[in-house]
């Protein structure tokens, strides 16, 4: 345990190093602006890939495309307005754009904690033992929470274990 | 209906039911109490336990953590001024002060009984109303349904968030998410990029799991390390509600039970609308407006019965249409359907056995939370102090496992995380999740409906307003538009001011 001690406070003192530097990091998103380009772009693109994706045959008086053509262009038009709004507010009304502070530390917070989602993923996929990625998913939250308490070490585990033995023996899931 | 009752009452009567009442109960109560653990993301993570159980069961506990998770959202609310659920937040403004006045059981005994009220109100109402929809909705044709899920996409993109254009931006993915696979009226595939497993296109609980579930997990990102710690003191008090306090919550506990099933009734909304606009109706209706926001007992109840009122509401649409009435009661669809119940009149007819045992069987749910909620209420407290280091990965575990045994799959798992990874961006750019989720449980019904009605027209859009329903589903857009930019408008306003 006190190898596993210092192995993990080694962990957490460069995870701090880190922190530190990131914390104060902030950028200012601006999100009616991403907004407004991102869905007016996913709907050309969805417009443009749709012949090549949706088949549809010539005597269809309504085809498989009439649907999610309308949505796009309902998407369009309404990313239209979000990018105009903001560009009214901008150059006519002279005010900033509108933004949203995100903090560099929790983003990269957050891309650990999806690091041990991938990871678990990976692990249960390649082994194909469920068990497996628990137990590592377990350890690695708790890592990341920095926690130090054994009893929460095992009683983690134990419910890790047992949610594997609930769906395969209780739901019959094979995994 | 009669005919229909007494093999009803066999079906429910069973010792397996009534052990998946109280299972569900207990769970949603616990899950509720948590800050930051939400009924629909239980309902997510427990729906997997009812692919193997027949509709009456599988439904009892799904009813019984739906139901619950009205009421447990109270208890930390109450006892720790932070909201288990979000539809809490209106009893908090009432209930912790009372707590901090020294009657913690007192405003907890309040919150349970007002619950219990409305979530039976609802319930009766469900029983009584749900059949007569179900008559009027076998009248709708294909243009009437597409307008009806017009009118509920527009009423839950308005609602949803800050901004109503994002939220239509966002029912507008959730449809074309639906679009992916296998078109529903020639087959063809359609968005599939060549890969086979998307033929079938994308199983909604599977997408839910990442959209709400387990983007949640990545949101701990952002919450500074540190517990809820409980008081255990705090409730020493002995519980005891007067005469006059019971007098004073008549009133707004019958009220907002009705104010719960209107709001419930309406596709796309739910419990937060109701306790909000039924505590300000409590409020302005009060002898003693003076109490508010500093324990009334009227504002508990009132806050507390109409989000619970909502419980038997939101299925009303759900079992007659197939339009859920808020997002909760939509993964529920998907319990039903695997059953082989397929919401329509035909529900109420030729599955009516059924159907009664369910609607009669959320009177019991509602009963067996006041019973659990007398008895358990200290426990459910203690579960707000469960910490995020336990509770986190299990959450995730139970993710893992429901996407994978949707289809025994680990495709699916990764589908999980990706839908997870998109909603985390998605939530940077303040675009609300439910309309997301809406539109893909309604995609499939819209687009039909849509289709038909225009392939019976020849293609002429004219057909969309060639009913009475039509019309009247027309005006119900159109007015729900306009009410909602001017509410919209006025807050905005409201914040340049502040």
């Amino acid at each position: 345990m006190e190898g596993k001690q210092s192995w993990m406070e080694r962990l957490d003192r460069k995870r701090d190093e880190i922190g530190e530097k990131l914390v104060q990091k902030e950028i200012n998103l601006p999100t009616e602006l991403i907004t407004g380009i991102l869905f007016l772009l996913l709907g050309i693109l969805t417009l443009v890939i749709m012949p090549g994706q949706v088949k549809v045959s010539d005597t269809d008086v309504v085809n498989g495309r009439a649907f999610p053509t309308l949505l796009m262009v309902v998407m369009m038009i309404c990313s239209g307005i979000v990018l105009v709004k903001e560009l009214y507010q901008v150059f006519v009304k002279k005010q900033p754009l509108t933004t949203k502070k995100v903090n560099l530390l929790v983003e990269v917070k957050a891309l650990e904690i999806l690091a041990i989602l991938v990871l678990t993923y990976i692990i249960c996929a390649i082994t194909d033992l469920f068990v497996i990625g628990a137990v590592f998913c377990s350890l690695g939250f708790l890592v990341y929470f920095r926690c130090r308490k054994v009893s929460y070490y095992a009683i983690t585990l134990t419910v890790a274990v047992l949610i594997w033995v609930a769906f395969r023996f209780g739901l019959g899931v094979n995994f | 209906m009669l005919e229909y009752i007494v093999p009803a009452l066999q079906h429910l009567f069973t010792l397996e039911n009534f052990l998946w009442i109280n299972i569900g109960v207990f769970i949603g109560s616990v899950f509720a109490a948590i800050p930051g653990l939400s009924v629909i993301l239980c309902v997510i993570l427990f729906l997997p336990f009812t692919y193997r159980m027949t509709a009456i069961p599988g439904m009892m506990f799904l009813l019984g953590i739906y139901c619950a998770g009205g009421y447990g959202g109270s208890v930390s609310a109450i006892l720790i001024n932070t909201p288990g659920t979000p539809h809490a937040a209106a009893t908090m403004m009432d209930g912790h002060p009372l707590s901090r006045n020294g009657r913690t059981k007192a405003a907890l005994k309040i919150a349970l009984y007002a619950s219990a009220f409305g979530g039976v109100f609802s319930a009766l109402m469900l029983l009584f109303l749900g059949p007569q929809v179900a008559q009027i909705a076998a009248q709708l044709g294909t243009a009437e349904y597409f307008m009806v899920c017009l009118f509920g996409l527009t009423i839950i993109a308005g609602v949803s968030g800050k901004s109503m254009i994002k939220g239509i931006i966002a029912a507008c993915i959730g449809l074309l998410i639906s679009c992916i696979g296998a078109d529903p009226m020639t087959s063809y595939d359609r968005f599939t990029f060549g890969v086979p497993r998307l033929y079938l296109g994308l199983d909604l609980a599977i997408c839910l799991i990442g959209l709400f579930a387990l983007v949640e997990v990545l949101a701990k990102a952002e919450k500074k390390p540190g517990q809820l710690i409980l008081d255990s003191k705090k409730m020493n008090d002995n519980g005891e509600i007067t005469k006059d306090e019971f007098k004073r919550m008549i009133r707004p506990t019958i009220l907002s039970s009705i104010i719960g099933v209107l709001v419930g009734i309406i596709p796309g909304t739910g419990a937060s609308e109701a306790s909000w606009f039924s505590y300000d109706r409590a409020k302005a209706m009060s002898k003693h407006k003076e109490e508010f926001g500093h324990g009334s007992v009227e504002g508990i109840a009132a806050a507390e019965s109409a989000n619970n009122a909502v419980t038997g509401a939101t299925l009303i649409p759900l079992l007659t249409m197939g339009i859920p009435g808020d997002g909760t009661v939509a993964i529920m669809l998907s319990a039903l359907m695997i059953n082989g119940l397929n919401p329509g009149l035909s529900l109420f007819t030729t599955q009516g056995d059924i159907m009664y045992a369910i609607m009669i069987g959320l009177v019991f749910v509602n009963l067996f939370m006041l019973l659990q909620g007398t008895f358990l209420t200290r426990l459910f407290a203690k579960v707000v102090s469960i910490p995020q280091e336990i509770l986190t990965p299990i959450i995730v575990l139970f993710c893992f496992a429901g996407a994978y045994s949707v289809n025994k799959n680990y495709f699916d798992v990764g589908v999980a995380l990706i839908f997870a990874v998109i909603a985390w961006l998605l939530r940077k750019l303040d675009m609300p999740p439910v309309p997301i989720l809406l539109g893909m449980v309604l995609g499939n019904m819209t687009e039909t409906n849509f289709r038909r009605a225009l392939l019976i027209s020849n293609g002429s859009p004219k057909i969309f307003v060639s009913s009475i329903y039509c019309i009247i589903f027309v005006i119900l857009t159109v007015l729900a538009v306009a009410t909602l930019i001017r509410s919209k408008m006025k807050e905005a306003k409201g914040e340049t001011k502040r």
